[in-house]
């Protein structure tokens, strides 16, 4: 078979580069980078004064910790946590999660991972809202074979928990 | 073949390109775990190769579409993927070459055939990175070079036009008409994988038709096939599907072809 002129491989190619141009434009607005998320269902947020420590009880230590009133000056500890369902989101050029978080005295009480958007199989990472509750921690161990997804899935409990945090 | 005739064969476009793509993408990425799965998935093809000829008393053994095929699926499975899931994948590929045969030829691309079916079999994780789908977007533009030089020496332009021209068309219409998710498809690390399949996966030639005609119906019904997929269920494994649709018309296309040609001697 003969080659193909090279002036047909230049017209092929610019032909294909504006079909493909057409089709990123059309689709901007939908790659527009997620929105930030939108709590849904904040229920009995906590008020009060008082001192109260800036450590993250669902942090890389992965324990909870409650904070500690210092003897003297408040009587009446602050809880780190609002109590509520928060939503997060995670997302990575592979995909997003976003999760609803629900949180009750300074604990994790429920994870649920309300959409799952990568290009990957949910059930990778159906084991990871478990082990948040487990460990009451966003860093949960990798799912082999699943780093995209199991990365989208902490950033989304991370950025609930961003969202729950009392100022 | 002496070393310097080798590499200016097909296969050694080919290997050469795929090389690159490895050093490259894992300079990029400042992470060594992708060279090694490559080493491990190239020894693992050759030696089963090898293994694979050897049981076939097959009177030439040249492994090097092995060490193709073993590149392919490193620079596919992503680099966090265990070396025994690597392993696996590149003797399941090796297996479908030597195995699924028509007149002697593999009917299937055998990384694609194994790639698709580590999914299901191994649960294994495809991040095409040596795609450069997670460097810069202007290392894209050293994907195409790498892709005209192989393309233009197995010279199968009117395949790679034909399905990259179609796949896109129909991305763009599935865009105007808010079907399935275009807008991922047309941007990296997905785009950057369409190109590295058209380049390097789908102009096989045991696996892909010679003649013109052939190829642009074969690009075409990957593509559409590819499209499909994609639209329907999203994922991965949009662009193997594809392929595996077009090996199958090539091998239909043969046997009719070799039917008439049969029933025209009788």
């Amino acid at each position: 078979m003969a080659k193909m002129d090279k002036k047909w491989v230049a017209l092929c190619s610019a032909a294909i580069a504006a079909v493909y141009a057409a089709g990123y434009v059309t689709t901007e607005t939908e790659a527009a980078p997620a929105q930030t998320p939108q709590q849904y269902a904040q229920t009995d947020v906590q008020s009060g004064g008082g001192w109260a420590s800036q450590a993250d009880p669902f942090g890389q230590n992965g324990q909870a910790s409650k904070s500690a009133g210092q003897p003297g000056k408040t009587s009446q500890s602050k809880k780190l946590y609002k109590d509520g369902t928060y939503t997060g989101m995670g997302s990575n050029r592979r995909g997003s999660i976003q999760v609803a978080v629900t949180i009750k005295n300074d604990k994790i009480t429920d994870v649920e991972i309300s959409h799952f958007a990568m290009h990957y199989s949910e059930s990778d990472v159906v084991g990871l809202p478990g082990e948040v509750l487990q460990k009451q921690s966003a860093h949960v161990n990798n799912v082999s074979g699943a780093t995209y997804s199991t990365q989208a899935f902490e950033d989304a409990v991370q950025d609930a928990l961003t969202q729950a945090k009392n100022a | 073949m002496t070393a310097g005739q080798w590499i200016k064969s097909p296969k050694g476009y080919v290997t050469v390109a795929l090389a690159a793509c490895l050093l490259i993408a894992s300079i990029g990425a400042f992470d060594a775990k992708g060279i090694i799965n490559g080493v491990v998935a190239v020894a693992v093809s050759v030696a089963a190769d090898i293994v694979c000829a050897l049981i076939g008393k097959r009177k030439r053994i040249m492994p090097d579409g092995a060490v193709i095929t073993g590149l392919i699926n490193a620079l596919v499975l992503s680099v966090t993927t265990s070396l025994f899931i690597v392993a696996a994948t590149c003797i399941v590929s090796i297996l479908s070459k030597h195995l699924l045969v028509a007149k002697k030829k593999p009917v299937f691309n055998p990384a694609a055939f194994g790639l698709l079916l580590s999914v299901p079999l191994f649960h294994s994780g495809q991040s095409w990175w040596g795609a450069f789908g997670d460097l810069p977007a202007w290392t894209i533009a050293l994907l195409l070079l790498g892709g005209y030089a192989v393309v233009n020496r197995v010279n199968k332009y009117p395949q790679l036009f034909a399905f990259i021209g179609t796949f896109l068309f129909l991305l763009f219409m599935m865009g105007c008409f808010h079907v399935g998710d275009a807008a991922d498809a047309l941007r990296p690390p997905f785009i950057n994988a369409a190109l590295f399949f058209a380049f390097f996966m789908l102009t096989d030639p045991p696996t892909s038709p010679a003649k013109t005609g052939g190829q642009i119906a074969f690009g075409i019904l990957a593509a559409v096939v590819s499209a499909a997929v994609y639209a329907c269920f999203g994922g991965l494994m949009y662009l193997f599907i594809g392929l595996l649709a077009g090996n199958l018309y090539h091998l239909l296309k043969a046997r009719l072809s070799t039917g008439k040609e049969y029933r025209r001697g009788a």
